[in-house]
């Protein structure tokens, strides 16, 4: 470290190349250097004052956009969950194939959209907000598991959304090894390898 | 060189977490890592409560397909009065959460990515609101602009005339008497 410290300001050392390229950055926007900078700073300390780091804020806020460009939208968890109950009585499948098919969606959007499509679709979930409290997930070379927790959600929401889960993992060529879901609990355990014909489970 | 006050600041955070170094360095590469993709660092920090505070006020995010299939199957199979009912009822609740017609607005623009234009102009007693979507089915604009309706109602103002047609809302409401 290298600081001279004078009656206002202080030298901070940092390496050339991404000084290099602040500069550049700073032209585009007219400012100089040093205002730029100490905005940077300025936003490094907020972030954390929120008790977070500006990698993590800026990973969430690639999420929000992730879910902005695949057509989620916010709606209101009671106009959801009374619907889905009600529509689900007497649904023949079909709801559930449409989660399936939107979880399928999302696997092959974020397959187009990602290096590491699996680690986005897991943050997707961690951060992305489908109501869930916990999402836990176990992986290894053989298996990849998940544990979801959303003690929000009615026992039909949470078959739905095992569903979506289901649904965009298989497009990112696994299969399902075995799964439970109880009323805002789902584990899933997949391992490698699509199988030849997915289907949701229905017999729910 | 960096303000006293800043580079205090990161010295002190830099101190709790390794080096001065490797903080600026961690701190730099991200600034630029949002600039690579058109972000001001400043905006990113400011849309970082924006999921939390939709989640406190009780929405959650569902890919639009399934919410508009799924509206309109509930329309068509509970009943249109049903889910106009729910919907405005839905909509009173958040006008007394929110407590405020500002505040109301600047949710609905916040949360509501899939609306092209929302807009609450006041002149005297009366507010006018515009509301379009090129999303929304006939079904989804029916029953969203009751939700308007059933939150403004509880914000204090009666709806005086409104045309509702696919993807566009507006509504004329004038302010209820004793609010």
């Amino acid at each position: 470290m290298s600081e001279d410290a004078s009656r206002e300001e202080k030298l901070i050392r940092a390496p050339g190349d991404l000084v290099s390229r602040l500069k550049e950055a700073a032209n585009r926007e007219g400012k100089t250097l040093y205002n730029y900078v100490a905005e940077i700073f300025e936003q490094a300390v907020r972030a954390y004052e929120m008790k977070r780091n500006l990698k993590y804020v800026l990973d969430v806020y690639e999420i929000l956009e992730v879910q902005k460009e695949a057509g989620a939208i916010f709606t209101p968890r009671d106009i959801l969950e009374y619907s889905v109950e009600r529509i689900h009585q007497e649904d023949d499948g079909t709801l559930q194939r449409l989660w399936y098919q939107t979880g399928k969606w999302y696997g092959v959007y974020l397959k187009e959209k990602s290096d590491y499509p699996v680690d986005a679709f897991i943050r997707l979930l961690q951060e992305g907000r489908w109501d869930l409290n916990e999402v836990t997930v176990k992986r290894n070379q053989e298996t990849l598991e998940f544990r979801c927790i959303s003690p929000l959600a009615s026992q039909e929401r949470t078959l739905l959304l095992r569903n979506f889960i289901e649904g965009a993992v298989h497009s990112l060529g696994y299969r399902t090894l075995d799964q439970e879901c109880f009323r805002g609990i789902i584990r899933l355990k997949f391992s490698p390898k699509a199988l030849k014909q997915e289907t949701p489970h229905d017999s729910e | 060189m960096a303000r006293v006050d800043l580079a205090d600041k990161v010295l002190e955070i830099a101190s709790r977490r390794g080096t001065l170094y490797d903080y600026v360095n961690d701190v730099l590469e991200q600034a630029v890592r949002a600039e690579g993709l058109g972000l001001q660092l400043k905006e990113v920090l400011d849309d970082r409560w924006v999921i939390k505070s939709a989640r406190d006020a009780g929405f959650t995010v569902v890919p639009e397909k399934i919410i508009y299939d799924l509206i309109k199957d509930a329309y068509e199979k509970l009943g249109k009065r049903k889910m106009i009912g729910l919907w405005y009822e839905t909509g009173q609740w958040y006008g007394k959460y929110y407590e405020d017609l500002a505040k109301f607005e600047g949710s609905v623009r916040r949360f509501f990515w899939d609306i092209s234009e929302f807009k609450i102009s006041m002149e005297n007693e009366h507010v006018t609101l515009t509301c379009l979507s090129s999303k929304f089915s006939e079904t989804y604009t029916e029953l969203f602009g009751k939700f308007l309706e059933g939150a403004l109602n509880a914000l204090g103002y009666i709806i005086d005339e409104g045309e509702v047609s696919k993807g566009i809302i507006s509504l004329r409401f004038v302010k209820s008497k004793g609010k």
